[in-house]
Parts: C-alpha cells; sequence; structure tokens
C-alpha cells in the first residue's frame, strides 16, 4: 500500500512551534538562558521548514 | 492528492520528500528559493546590492530560472577584496548584525588569502544538515562510531561533519590534536566504523599504519566506510580502489567548499555525484565563455548557489570546480537529484597549459595511482627552460617491489604519452621521501612564473 507524507500537517506543527518559541522569548522579559535557547530552538525549526515547509509551501 | 508526497522506504534516505521529490517540482522549488535568497541579499548586503544595481537587476526581475543567468557571479578575489573592512573582518557582504555571528571558519587558503566564513546559528544548523545528507546516503547511521581525524581550527575542513554525524546519532571520536599514528591507534582501541578525510589523508593513515605502527588497516581495524571530499580523488578509480583496498571499506566521495557548504554526494549505488537541488541551485558554464552547460557531453565550471545559507549569502559562485552532467536520467537509489558524471575532475585554475596541451593533475593521479609499483605519492613540476617547457613527475616505488625500475619507467612513460601527449622526466625518489599531506595536497607545482 502506497502511503504518503502528509506535508501540509508536518508544515502546520513546525509553525506551531515557531510561534511556541517566539512566545516563550517575548514572555522571557530577556532572560538570557531563555532567549539564547530559544534561538538555538529556532535555529533548528528553521532546517524543519527547509526539509518540510519549503517544499510545503510548492505544494498549495 | 496535494500537500501529500508518496512515502517511499523511508529509512533509504535523510530526507526522502526533498531527496525523491518528482524533477518538474523541483523547478518550482528552486526558483522559489533562489527569489528568497536573492532578494534577502539584496535586502541587506550593501556588497550584493551594488553589485547587482550596477547590472541593472533586481529581485523582481527574477521570474524563471533562465533569469537567472542574468544574475553577476561571484569569485574568490572579489570577496577577498572586501574582507578586512567595516562591519570587521567579514565587510558588506554580511546580511546580518555582527552580534548574530556565533562561529568564524575560513576556507584552506590554498588558492590565496583564506576566505572568512561567518556563522549565525541557524546557518550552523544549515552547514552540519547538509552533511548530514551526505553522511545518510554513505551509509552512516546511529550504531556508527565516526572517527574525525582532522586538526580543529579555523579552516571548516570536516567541522560539518562533526555536526552532522552527531545530528544523525553517531557516536563521534574527535580527532584533533592527535598525530596520524595516535588517531590510528584510538581507532583500533575504540573500534571505530567509519571516517572522514582527503583523499590523500586516507592514504597516508594507511601508509602510516603499516609502514610506522606494523597495523594493516584491512585487517587490524574496523572501519567499513569512508567519506572522501576535498579533493577530487574518491571519484578517480585508481585512487579510489587503493583507498579501498587499504582499508577493507567502502570509500564514498562528496563535494563542496567552505563558502557554499556540501551540494553534492554519492549514493550506495555510485553512479556519479547527486546534487542535493533542494538546498543548492548548482549551474555548468563553459570555461571560457560562460555559456550555459544544460545537457552532458562537455565540461564545465560549476556555479553554486546557497539558498538558505543567510549571514553571508554564497549566490551564483564560480567554483572554479569541473564537472560534467551524466547521462543517466535517474539513479537506482530512487533520489530524483540530477546526477554529475564522476565526480569532480579537477579545478580549471589548476589546468594549465605545457608545451601548448593543456594538462590537468587528475589524469596524472589516475596514471600513477593505476600503476601497482608505485607508491601513492607523486609530484609534477613544471619549469621553463629556455623558451621550452619542462615537466617533471617525481614518483616513489613501493618497497615490496623487486622488480627493475626500468619497466616501470617505461610503463609510466607509454601511459604519459597516450594519456597526455607530453613527454614528461621521470624521477624516482625513495619511497617516504616526497611530501605528504593531511588534508589537501599540492602536488602540481607550476613554476614558469617564479623562476
Amino acid at each position: 500500500m502506497t502511503r504518503e507524507y502528509d506535508v501540509r500537517r508536518m508544515a502546520r506543527i513546525i509553525l506551531a512551534i515557531k510561534k511556541a518559541a517566539n512566545e516563550l522569548k517575548e514572555a522571557s522579559d530577556g532572560i538570557q538562558a531563555v532567549d539564547r535557547n530559544v534561538d538555538r530552538i529556532s535555529a533548528v525549526v528553521r532546517i524543519l521548514e527547509i526539509n518540510v515547509s519549503d517544499v510545503a509551501s510548492i505544494e498549495e | 492528492m496535494k500537500g501529500r508526497i508518496a512515502l517511499i522506504d523511508k529509512k533509504r534516505y535523510w530526507n526522502p520528500i526533498i531527496e525523491t521529490l518528482p524533477r518538474e517540482k523541483f523547478q518550482k522549488l528552486q526558483l522559489k528559493k533562489f527569489q528568497n535568497i536573492f532578494a534577502w541579499a539584496y535586502e541587506h548586503s550593501k556588497f550584493y546590492r551594488k553589485l547587482y544595481s550596477e547590472a541593472g537587476i533586481e529581485p523582481g526581475d527574477i521570474k524563471s530560472l533562465e533569469d537567472v543567468q542574468k544574475v553577476p557571479k561571484i569569485e574568490k578575489p572579489m570577496m577577498r577584496a572586501i574582507q578586512g573592512e567595516d562591519p570587521y573582518p567579514y565587510g558588506d557582504m554580511l546580511c546580518v548584525p555582527l552580534e548574530k555571528v556565533t562561529t568564524y571558519h575560513q576556507t584552506s587558503g590554498t588558492t590565496g588569502q583564506p576566505i572568512y566564513q561567518p556563522e549565525t546559528w541557524q546557518d550552523w544548523e544549515w552547514y552540519s544538515e547538509t552533511w548530514a545528507c551526505v553522511l545518510h546516503s554513505h551509509g552512516f547511521r546511529d550504531y556508527d562510531r565516526v572517527f574525525v581525524p582532522f586538526s580543529y581550527n579555523v579552516f571548516i575542513a570536516f567541522w560539518g561533519v562533526h555536526y552532522a554525524a552527531e545530528k544523525i546519532g553517531c557516536e563521534v571520536i574527535p580527532g584533533g590534536g592527535l598525530n596520524t599514528e595516535a588517531r590510528i591507534l584510538k581507532m583500533r582501541e575504540l573500534r571505530a566504523t567509519a571516517f572522514v578525510a582527503t583523499p590523500t589523508y586516507v592514504l597516508a593513515m594507511a601508509d602510516t599504519a603499516k609502514t610506522k605502527l606494523g597495523i594493516d588497516p584491512a585487517k587490524d581495524l574496523q572501519v567499513s566506510k569512508i567519506t572522501v571530499g576535498g579533493e577530487p580523488g574518491g571519484s578517480i578509480l585508481a585512487t579510489r580502489k587503493r583507498m579501498e583496498e587499504a582499508w577493507s571499506a567502502k570509500v564514498y566521495d562528496a563535494a563542496g567548499t567552505c563558502e557554499t557548504g556540501t551540494w553534492s554526494y554519492e549514493c550506495l549505488a555510485q553512479c556519479g555525484l547527486h546534487i542535493n537541488e533542494a538546498l543548492f541551485l548548482v549551474e555548468l558554464e563553459d570555461v571560457n565563455t560562460g555559456e550555459p552547460l544544460l545537457q552532458p557531453g562537455r565540461v564545465g565550471n560549476l556555479v553554486v548557489t546557497a539558498f538558505d545559507r543567510m549571514a553571508q549569502p554564497c549566490i551564483r559562485f564560480n567554483t572554479k570546480d569541473l564537472a560534467e552532467w551524466s547521462t543517466e536520467e535517474q539513479c537506482e537509489c530512487g533520489r530524483t537529484f540530477r546526477l554529475l558524471k564522476g565526480g569532480i575532475l579537477g579545478r580549471s585554475d589548476d589546468m594549465t597549459k605545457v608545451k601548448g596541451v593543456l594538462l590537468g593533475p587528475t589524469v596524472i593521479e589516475e596514471i600513477v595511482r593505476g600503476s601497482p609499483q608505485l607508491g601513492d605519492e607523486y609530484e609534477v613540476i613544471v619549469l621553463k627552460k629556455g623558451d621550452t617547457d619542462d615537466i617533471t613527475l617525481k614518483v616513489e616505488l613501493i618497497p615490496e617491489y623487486k622488480g627493475e625500475k626500468s619497466s616501470v619507467e617505461e610503463e609510466l612513460m607509454r601511459e604519459l604519452r597516450i594519456k597526455t601527449n607530453l613527454r614528461f622526466n621521470l624521477e624516482f625518489h625513495d619511497y617516504g621521501s616526497l611530501p605528504r599531506y593531511e588534508l589537501k595536497s599540492k602536488r602540481f607545482k607550476d613554476l614558469r612564473g617564479k623562476q
């Protein structure tokens, strides 16, 4: 049976992670231990976008 | 169904979504990504804005992949020219505030003053991702113990490999700060299953193991796969054969540069270098005229764009590496990426005319490493004697060879004449006396302008 990757669903989840990371940074009031780790999360999220969301965007 | 992509043997690929994307979708993806990086560089880098403004091109002008050819190329001298200026030391190619730069690396400097490479967290994640695609396609998995035998320093070399292997889940052994003998002993002690190095160093390590430690890597070590890069040797069959025999391991090739990232790799089927078209745009063009080469049959210069490197974008970078499109429509591995035939064939700035004949170092390497009586190392010296070019090939006989030197000499002269159309002076040196290299070699020495 041929299955398919649901890239749109994955892209939506990646976007939610991105938003959550940004919200965490906004809520931190500048705590370095939070902000710097959010920056690293965001860097990895961008790689997820490259791997999934960028492809999903051409499917639209 | 729109938005869904067929599921194909997911563990075979690092990312099946992009590695098996239908070819027609790559066109759309690449255009969109090129438009994005072009606009980013235009808006955030004074260097790029000036370059593009002078060429009369702006982001809205890129409407098709054909339009990409209107975009001016960049080369190393242009990058060197802006280094050392503000924002120091990168100059105005930089697209992010200096505060966002988290790591410094540089090129090897084999072709001149090294190019500085600023990395943000995001760019560094991206760089290791390019290598993760490579290592996964070479069969690196979470059960591998990967030895990284290079001096971790400012030269980018195999830094990306370290983080990519970690990302795949491998156990990484950082082999910096050790000499070759200590590295081999550590590989044996820890039972390393894989490593990554230049072809030059893969052979040098095997030679050191045998001659200085009495260790035969093929029997005494447990390495089953080796990834090579940084030099053309991985796709030179005679060199690959030597490496595979010396280590009793499979050797896989990869290609990239510090400026661009690692944009191509072999798969287990080894039918050429796959271009990672989801992360890079790779163009081939005629070395002299710049005419785009779209079909197989001619060797050209590789021009590479990294779609997602943001701090110091690399847009239409003339790598000076030479390659040729493969005639293979699709590889048996199932990847839909376009293929290069025979890997990197050399560098256009290494090609030199000797006695009116165009000569590249790779053809000499193929001949020397194809001769079982000769050691791995060689050196080519080109001099001017009066009005005539004079070319000398220095080689070493292996200690095991007990036959006549004259018969090797005769065979070598014949091969050189057939394959290069040139007459060489041959010099036989004691085994182990020619220079050895840890990373990139410098075996071709054209001294005509320096006499």
